[in-house]
């Protein structure tokens, strides 16, 4: 009964946002405004401008870069929620010896090890190539946080944790909006502006692109990994 | 001058922000460090915000672009009279983590010390970066930063239901961000823009109006969960009331105030573009601010939890401002716009007065708070204050706002929600008097209540400078007054009218 | 008007999904399945504004020698970036409270949850 009232409460409201999309300008048409404004201008001038081939890149690090400011900011934010939601909440001793109950595969484990340089380099390869490829920072420091999972899961926690040490682990974790904060703050010295690149695509732009990359990275696989740990150390 | 500077606006977002993130690694551990940090740090910004506002005082709206990126192409700050918003945040940010010196480790395991500044910081952060932004994506980035601090901190008491209450938060927060990440794109999809000040000039412009239509429905419906306006507001109460003390204050003063913020700029979008007639919306606003008004206060009516009291009585005000907007003259505008500053102030006093009372007796119903005037003098008298306040009786802080949205009632020519804002105000009245009247004149339930004692300064002075500000804010109500009517000038200039 | 809509097919189809995900976050009884509709709501207004982006015939914006026009608009993708990471970070914390809900109370069925208090 209540399931009937909802679909068609939820049919009532699909009307008129089926009608706003009908109305919206044509799908994959290149005269619409979303194309013909703003997108324009990046698409013509992004390189020389953002100093990125990739104008995803030059977009997301370079003329919208406050909102990945906002973005690092989120992800670390996440990691402390979570952190902050499950702290103290269970003895991790006893988790370790629960853990180790679980029966291993030799296969597995070795497949792992094997493969874990390669997909550490991977990682490093999309990070260090966001700028003329698809990829990023971001989608870089995610592989590398899977790393660290496959690791935890199927060699040990121990091992994976060391990657990571707990010593200047709250700092990986703020890798982030640290290097947005640097590169930020050069970017006032050098243009005047917070977030501001010397135009084109000189030896400084790279280096700051490169920071904000490698901080998204080793931010995101930090966080990532510390998420998952920390969820681990509950269930 | 030294307000001029022009890096103050980003650094408004960029100190709580940059402080926020590294209290972990700062505080290692120790409470007092993660403390002593955090409010450095809530100072720092407190003096920024300061500069911010006294620059739009002299010389009017200013923006800041970033990379240098003219908009509509980079991201830009725009700080006008609405964005003040941000100095009361600051504010009452640092008023909080001050107040949280004792109650934090008392009230939270202790590993969370760090992590709860850290996310009081960020949550400081999102709401002042939401109130400067000048373009809609960024809105939605710092929306979620204040959202996720937000779910996060009603969680951290460890409270029986707490986890369950944050959960019911974030369903319902996420999908209003989500209504609203659905309205930006359409209105990114419609205008191929994302600056407000461009969206507001090429909207006109649209092909279409239907999609503009459903943009701003979708918009007006995530701000109006946020904002816990009636049919709305089922996240709000547990929320609030189970929160830590400080949260209670900080989210019922300012998080459910970015709600109000971007429906500001929303209407300022939708009036200067002139590409719908919003007169349907603002008589349904309208409408549910009356119904909101008188909902809130008889809920509250029956709460014996004094926080979870407080917390209806944020829906009420809630309802204030949302039916200030609705009747969408210059008097009821500016009064609504002020009782967004003035709501905060007295929320976040009220609050901060009943966290410090908790904290003393450990008790939170007031049947059992019998008698705690004569047990803490001071801070039932500061809570006494924000109650006078908050009903609305002259001089105080509460009442200049509501006089001035009953007054753009009859401007409106809608005589009747004047009416039904001083009949609201009467109930309201109802249910603050049976809280003094618990807390001076019934025999106490429970002896140790009435010589407890008052709480330490830590906590008595941010409940005193609230609780004094109420009052100055009532006899120099004329200030923010004189202060927001440009903006809403601005904003009503196109109606012509 | 249903032909127009036949133009905006993908524009239709993230509706869909939109209110699929809404009646899972109305409808379902267990937090996680709730949850999984809130995710459902995510993909559908990032595939939305993805699609925005999309020219007919356009490539990927990277301006690599030998790369030619039209290129697809590159803001919908940035954008949706930062959004994939905002709903990796709800998920996270929503995950955790789920976590300890059920710690707390031994269920996450949210009929039995409201029994309980």
């Amino acid at each position: 009964m209540k399931r009937a009232l909802v679909i068609v409460l939820l049919a009532i409201v699909a009307m008129p946002l089926l009608a706003a999309m009908a109305a919206m300008p044509r799908f994959g048409s290149a005269e619409q405004p979303a194309y013909t404004h703003v997108a324009k201008r990046y698409l013509e001038r992004g390189v020389e401008e953002a100093g990125a081939e990739n104008v995803v890149t030059g977009v997301i690090l370079n003329y919208r870069g406050f909102d990945t400011n906002g973005e690092v900011t989120v992800i670390f934010t996440a990691c402390a929620a979570v952190i902050a939601v499950l702290a103290g909440s269970r003895n991790r001793q006893d988790q370790r010896e629960a853990a180790s109950s679980v029966p291993e595969s030799l296969v597995v484990r070795y497949v792992v090890r094997l493969l874990a340089p390669f997909i550490a380099l991977f990682a490093l390869y999309v990070v260090l190539f966001g700028e003329v490829s698809p990829g990023g920072g971001f989608q870089g420091g995610t592989v590398f946080g899977a790393l660290l999972i496959v690791m935890t899961v199927a060699v040990s926690r121990n091992q994976a944790e060391r990657l990571l040490p707990l010593r200047i682990r709250p700092w990986l974790q703020i890798a982030g909006p640290l290097s947005f904060l640097a590169v930020g703050t050069a970017g006032v010295v050098l243009t005047g502006w917070y977030l501001g690149f010397p135009q084109g695509a000189t030896a400084a732009t790279r280096l700051m692109l490169m920071v904000l990359e490698f901080g998204i990275g080793v931010g995101g696989a930090t966080v990532i990994a510390s998420i998952f740990w920390r969820l681990g150390d509950e269930a | 001058m030294w307000w001029q500077w022009p890096h103050w606006l980003p650094l408004a977002v960029l100190v709580p922000l940059g402080g926020g993130v590294v209290t972990p690694a700062v505080a290692r551990g120790s409470a007092r460090r993660a403390w002593g940090w955090a409010a450095g740090v809530s100072a720092a910004t407190v003096a920024v915000s300061l500069a911010l506002v006294i620059r739009v005082a002299r010389g009017g709206p200013f923006s800041y672009a970033f990379g240098g990126w003219q908009p509509p192409y980079g991201i830009e700050f725009r700080f006008d009279e609405v964005s003040a918003f941000a100095f009361v945040v600051a504010f009452l940010g640092a008023l909080a983590i001050v107040f949280s010196r004792q109650y934090a480790p008392h009230a939270l395991a202790e590993p969370r010390v760090p992590y709860y500044y850290t996310l009081l910081l960020l949550d400081i952060a999102g709401l002042i970066g939401f109130s400067v932004t000048g373009d809609l994506f960024n809105m939605y980035v710092f929306m979620e930063i204040v959202s996720l601090t937000g779910y996060a901190l009603v969680a951290i008491s460890g409270e029986r239901i707490a986890e369950m209450a944050a959960f019911k938060y974030l369903v319902l927060g996420a999908v209003s961000s989500l209504l609203a990440l659905f309205g930006i794109g359409m209105l990114y999809g419609v205008t191929g823009t994302l600056n407000i000040a461009d969206a507001a000039s090429r909207l006109g412009a649209a092909a279409s109006t239907m999609p503009v239509i459903v943009a701003v429905a979708l918009l007006v419906l995530g701000f109006m969960v946020k904002a816990a306006l009636f049919p709305l507001h089922v996240w709000l109460p547990d929320a609030h009331a189970i929160a830590p003390s400080p949260v209670s204050a900080v989210l019922s003063g300012l998080v459910v105030k970015l709600g109000l913020v971007g429906m500001l700029r929303l209407y300022g979008v939708v009036y200067a573009s002139r590409a719908v007639d919003l007169s349907s919306l603002n008589w349904l606003l309208t409408w549910l601010g009356a119904v909101s008004i008188v909902m809130g206060a008889f809920f509250a009516i029956f709460q014996d939890d004094i926080k979870m009291m407080l917390a209806y009585s944020t829906i009420s005000n809630i309802g204030y401002i949302v039916m200030g907007f609705g009747l969408a003259s210059q008097y009821a505008l500016v009064g609504a716009a002020v009782h967004i500053f003035n709501h905060a102030l007295i929320k976040s006093a009220l609050f901060l007065a009943a966290g410090a009372i908790i904290y003393q007796t450990g008790y939170r119903r007031l049947s059992d708070l019998r008698g705690v005037g004569r047990g803490m003098p001071l801070t039932a008298a500061a809570l006494s204050v924000g109650a006078v306040s908050i009903v609305g009786i002259p001089p105080t802080a509460g009442f200049l706002c509501k006089w001035y949205i009953a007054l753009g009632a009859f401007e409106a020519k809608r005589a009747a929600f004047g009416f039904a804002l001083v009949f609201g105000a009467l109930f309201i009245f109802v249910y603050y008097i049976r809280m003094v009247n618990a807390f001076y004149f019934q025999e106490p339930v429970h002896a140790d209540v009435t010589h407890v004692g008052d709480p330490p300064l830590s906590m008595l002075v941010p409940v005193w400078i609230l609780a004094a500000l109420c009052l100055i804010m009532g006899l120099a109500g004329k200030v923010p007054l004189t202060f927001v009517a440009p903006a809403v000038s601005r904003l009503l200039g196109p109606l012509g009218g | 008007m249903i032909g127009i809509l036949w133009d905006n097919f993908d524009y239709a189809v993230s509706v869909l999904l939109f209110l699929i995900g809404l009646y899972c976050v109305i409808a379902k009884n267990n937090l996680i399945k709730k949850f999984m509709g809130l995710n459902i709501m995510e993909t559908s207004v990032f595939a939305f504004i993805v699609a925005l982006g999309v020219v007919k015939g356009g490539s990927a914006p990277i301006m690599e020698p030998g790369a030619r026009p039209p290129f697809i608009n590159p803001i919908p993708q940035a954008l949706i970036l930062t959004g994939i990471v905002v709903a990796v970070s709800t998920t996270a914390l929503a995950l955790s409270l789920i976590v300890r809900v059920w710690r707390q109370c031994g269920t996450i069925e949210a009929d039995e949850l409201r029994e309980l208090e």
